[in-house]
């Protein structure tokens, strides 16, 4: 499976990421400032693949994080890792392109891993129809039970009159029957013993009847009295677990408190011991609540049997094959479980993590020690070799050698194909190791072979730690790469903080091309602050990451995906700048502005300057391209910001290819249009084709030698430093170190006429 | 022996002169070539005339006519130098006015001759350094349009006279050669005149002024040049050439040309 998308809530200084697409093309990179969130966005997603965090990364509001992740599905259907599931299910489940993943995390910061997105909605809707069959039940249920209470209350009722009476009829019976029937409810004369017997005889009668009619009630619900007895027993049990959970949550919560905001001191009140017992019996009555809240439901189920008719133990028989269904059914989490087998490894690179060391015991790495230090960078030089123990049991030594030696050459040469940076003037660097055993003065260790590795230029041979930091994490690098990407059994999502900050800048461009190397296989989510860790083809690649209030490194983090570019801050988009070759900074990209993309960044500085000289003055800026076939993608950019924008077009023969392009794409002259062509009259090439020879000598190149041709011509032929005289003479203009005065007046009539041409826009 | 010798030495050296005078017949035809035929500047220009007298068989001064598109481009050189020096920078100066004025804009006067001057440096090496060659051509040019009733000046040392209605009036010339200038090089000043009827434009070299002769054996001087052309007004174009060139012999006298001499005049 592919990671397609993510979201991040709660997590560091992240509330809520929303779902972020990463690159299609398998690499994808994180830019902002210091103190952004990039980071934590990293840690986000590695966490989500470990599941194991601890109270730091909580909020100050200690709401817990979740981590989501959208996969597409590659291969066999989900549908087929479930075939016993509810047809609707599987149909749902084999139609799906992209499976969803949560994990969430409890208060104990264990985690729940479960199916998200269209089949968390499935059994979202199959609870809600299950809640509300339970509703309905219920309600018919508490008919019932009002009916059972009230024929119970009036069973007793009689019962306690029916006694009564009786022992009235009883009392009739005796000796001084008449004076104490006066006494007793002072009848008046007249009346007779007789008339008095049959009188409570007749109550009697009445009384037993009704009881007998409350008992035959109450005989016949006798199987609803039960259930909804049992069930109330367990509602009982629920709520008693749910108070027990209160008091633990809030100990939890206490001690995340006091983590969190005491950086990591201790609750003294608690030993380790005591402890674990919170977290045992947390998870206990966790688990305990769960199966009650089943039973509870199953219960329920059982209570709706028996308001059918069923009788009772036939209604059990009913609930017990209706939840023994739903049990069977794949459960959220169960499913998550499956399909979380299938996800690629998400891997957090670690700087120098992967170093290679010096020496390292055959037994260490055959043993698996990886307590031993550069055991994991050992390990995967290793497996970039092919090699495992086999190989080092060669009886002969001397073929042995051979075969290292023939290693050591195709390492080497695979090394610096990645790594095109002469460290030395002619010799580029060597990856060696050698095969040897310890001498009799190692005793133990006797005769036991170690692997020894070393790192040359120019003959020099040094140990990898004697090596100079850059050339230490380029090679900790592409050990850790290069071996991640032979690993066949599982795909990978490699998380790589700041990659290559000890770098130069051609080597940071090696490892944008070591990225490009290994996406087939791992897909790179990288942060950088470098703009040549960004390839300028391909900014689609590009999330922008910054706080919702960028002043305040406390506020949430926002994440901003390429079509969203445009809200994003300018120091988060520095990068960016920097690859366009913007030198301007602060006002470039912005909404409220007349954009005209320009061909290069010569042309921006000598058209920046030529605007200023003409004195127009207005909220029209130039956004320089890297070059003209980059314009189209500039502007792909643009239309993506939603941002209103010309491109202004000099005669060139490339920029009539761009202008194809760009017509394509729906460009023209119209407003109406997502964006308008300009183009400047013929005879322009270039934008210095704008000032006359001699204004461009004069006060540009600084030059009395003649020119014959287009100043464009003139600096291209002469392979002159375009951006550089050109941002020089808006210094100068900037500086007021050239004027308008100065200029001829064949440059004064070019500038009016570009001034005339961008006043329409 | 001598006497052979130097018979033969004489003989010789006619025959290299032969040779040389030739050579140089030869370059005065080809630079003839360059130059507008009559006919040419007939249909360009209704009334006008040329006074051209080289010093030498060739000539340092040049004059220049061509149409762009509906503009009309006249000029007079004038090359450092004379004879054949001269004449290689005449050549050198038509080339580069046939070059520029292919160029597909609306001709400028003054973008003439500033691209021109780009074309000399470059063509002569000259990037401002210390004791360069300051070889430079003077030029007058004038771009006529006559669908806007216009005509265009600019004058690298050299002016343009313009005579209307009995009054002459003398349009001043930048101060820098076509060439690299003393300090610095500055765009030529376009100078936009509107024609009337019967204005008459007079280019020329500064060989009539500078030539020696007179009671006094004194240049000619400029003064004196601009009361002859005022004096002409009357006359036409033919008749003019013929005065200008009897006034100039008569100046002359015996004395030796010191200079080519060009004036090129039109009369709208």
């Amino acid at each position: 499976m592919r990671l397609t998308a993510f979201r991040i809530e709660n997590f560091r200084s992240i509330v809520d990421t929303d779902w972020r697409p990463v690159s299609p093309d398998n690499i994808t990179c994180l830019i902002g400032q210091n103190e952004s969130g990039k980071t934590s966005v990293l840690e986000g997603l590695s966490l989500f693949f470990t599941g194991e965090i601890s109270e730091d990364v909580l909020r100050s509001d200690l709401s817990l994080p979740v981590v989501s992740c959208r996969f597409q599905l590659q291969g066999n259907s989900p549908a087929s890792m479930f075939p016993s599931a509810d047809r609707e299910l599987v149909t749902l489940l084999g139609s799906l392109q992209e499976i969803t993943l949560v994990r969430k995390w409890r208060a104990d910061l264990e985690s729940d891993l479960y199916a998200g997105g269209e089949v968390e909605e499935y059994y979202s809707r199959l609870a809600a129809d299950r809640e509300k069959e339970t509703l309905s039940t219920l309600d018919r249920l508490r008919e019932s039970e009002t009916d059972i209470v009230d024929a119970r209350e009036r069973a007793g009722q009689l019962e306690k009159e029916i006694a009564l009476l009786r022992n009235q009829s009883e009392s009739l019976t005796s000796e001084n029957r008449p004076a104490r029937i006066f006494r007793w409810k002072g009848w008046g004369a007249g009346t007779t013993v007789s008339d008095e017997s049959v009188a409570i005889g007749e109550k009697l009668d009445k009384r037993n009847a009704e009881l007998a009619e409350k008992k035959s009630f109450l005989e016949g619900v006798s199987g609803i009295a039960r259930g909804l007895d049992e069930l109330n027993a367990i509602s009982s049990r629920i709520a008693e677990a749910e108070d027990t959970l209160r008091e633990i949550s809030a100990l939890l919560e206490e001690r995340h408190q006091t983590m969190t905001l005491l950086s990591g001191q201790t609750m003294d009140e608690l030993s380790a011991g005591s402890w674990e017992k919170v977290l045992r019996d947390y998870r206990d009555v966790l688990s305990l609540l769960s199966s009650l809240r089943e039973s509870w439901s199953e219960q329920v189920a059982v209570c709706g049997f028996l308001t059918d008719g069923l009788q009772y133990e036939s209604a059990r028989i009913g609930a017990g094959k209706l939840f023994g269904k739903r049990r069977a059914e794949p459960a959220l989490d169960e499913m998550g479980e499956e399909f979380f087998k299938e996800v690629p490894e998400f891997h957090m690179f670690e700087d120098f993590g992967s170093l290679l060391p010096n020496r390292i015991d055959l037994e260490d790495i055959v043993t698996g020690n990886d307590r031993v230090e550069g055991y994991k960078a050992a390990r995967n030089f290793l497996t970039i070799a092919g090699l495992d123990y086999n190989f080092f049991q060669q009886p002969s030594s001397r073929i042995l050698k051979q075969k290292i030696e023939n290693l050591n050459d195709r390492l080497t040469h695979n090394f610096q194909e990645f790594w095109q940076q002469y460290v030395g003037r002619h010799n580029k660097i060597r990856i060696n190791f050698e095969l040897d055993h310890y001498s009799t003065n190692h005793g133990d260790k006797a005769g036991k072979p170690y692997l020894e590795f070393w790192v040359k230029d120019e003959g020099e041979r040094l140990y990898p730690k004697q090596r100079s930091r850059g050339v230490r994490w380029f090679l900790s690098f592409y050990l850790e790469l290069m071996a991640a990407a032979g690993r066949e059994n599982r795909q990978m999502v490699l998380l790589v903080d700041e990659p290559g900050v000890s770098l130069h800048a051609r080597a940071q461009e090696d490892v944008l091309k070591v990225f490009e190397d290994i996406r087939g296989n791992i897909q790179v989510i990288y942060t950088t602050h470098s703009p040549h860790l960004v390839d300028i083809n391909k900014l689609h690649r590009v999330l922008a990451v910054q706080r919702d209030d960028t002043d305040n490194h406390r506020s949430a983090t926002t994440i901003l995906d390429a079509i969203s570019l445009v809200n994003a801050s300018p120091d988060t988009l520095s990068p960016l700048q920097s690859i366009m070759g913007n030198p301007i900074g602060n006002s470039e990209f912005a909404v409220d502005k007349v954009n005209i993309i320009v061909n290069d960044i010569g042309t921006y500085y000598l058209l920046t300057a030529a605007v200023r000289l003409a004195g127009f003055r207005s909220n029209l800026h130039f956004i320089p391209s890297v070059n003209s076939s980059s314009v189209p993608l500039m502007c792909n950019i643009l239309l993506g910001w939603g941002m209103k924008f010309a491109v202004l077009l000099f005669e060139a023969d490339r920029e009539e290819k761009v202008e194809e392009q760009l017509r394509m794409m729906a460009l023209g002259e119209s407003d109406d249009g997502p964006g308008i062509i300009i183009n400047v009259p013929q005879g322009f090439r270039n934008g210095e084709d704008l000032f006359s020879t001699l204004d461009f000598k004069n006060h540009i190149l600084h030059t009395r030698e003649g020119i014959t041709t287009l100043n464009s011509e003139y600096v291209r032929d002469n392979e002159m430093p375009r951006n550089f005289l050109f941002s020089k003479f808006l210094a100068d203009v900037d500086a007021g170190r050239i004027k308008s005065s100065q200029l001829d007046e064949e440059t004064t009539e070019n500038l009016d006429m570009l001034i005339s041409i961008l006043e329409k826009y | 022996m001598a006497g052979e010798r130097g018979i033969t030495r004489n003989a010789s050296y006619n025959d290299g002169m032969n040779d040389h005078l030739s050579g140089l017949r030869y370059a005065q035809m080809i630079q003839q070539a360059l130059m507008p035929p009559a006919e040419q500047l007939s249909s360009l220009l209704k009334n006008h005339f040329v006074f051209f007298r080289p010093r030498d068989i060739v000539s340092g001064d040049f004059y220049y006519a061509a149409t762009s598109g509906e503009y009309i481009i006249i000029a007079a050189g004038d090359c450092t130098g004379h004879g054949v020096p001269g004449a290689l920078l005449s050549i050198l100066g038509i080339s580069f006015l046939n070059e520029i004025i292919q160029i597909k804009a609306v001709p400028r006067a003054n973008r003439i001759l500033n691209r021109m001057r780009e074309k000399m440096m470059v063509a002569l090496n000259q990037k401002g350094v210390v004791a360069e060659k300051k070889d430079s051509i003077d030029i007058a040019i004038c771009v006529i349009e006559p669908m806007h009733g216009i005509i265009q000046y600019a004058g690298a040392n050299r002016p343009l006279i313009m005579i209307r209605n009995g009054r002459i009036k003398e349009f001043k010339p930048d101060k820098m050669p076509i060439g690299i200038a003393p300090l610095e090089e500055r765009s030529f000043i376009n100078h936009r005149i509107e024609l009337e009827e019967e204005d008459s434009f007079y280019l020329f070299s500064d060989g009539f002024i500078d030539q020696f002769g007179g009671e006094r054996n004194k240049k000619f001087k400029s003064g004196k040049f601009r009361e002859m052309l005022l004096s002409l007004q009357e006359r036409p174009m033919n008749m003019q050439l013929k005065i200008i060139e009897k006034t100039f012999y008569d100046w002359k006298g015996s004395n030796p040309q010191v200079d080519d001499i060009l004036i090129l005049g039109f009369e709208i």
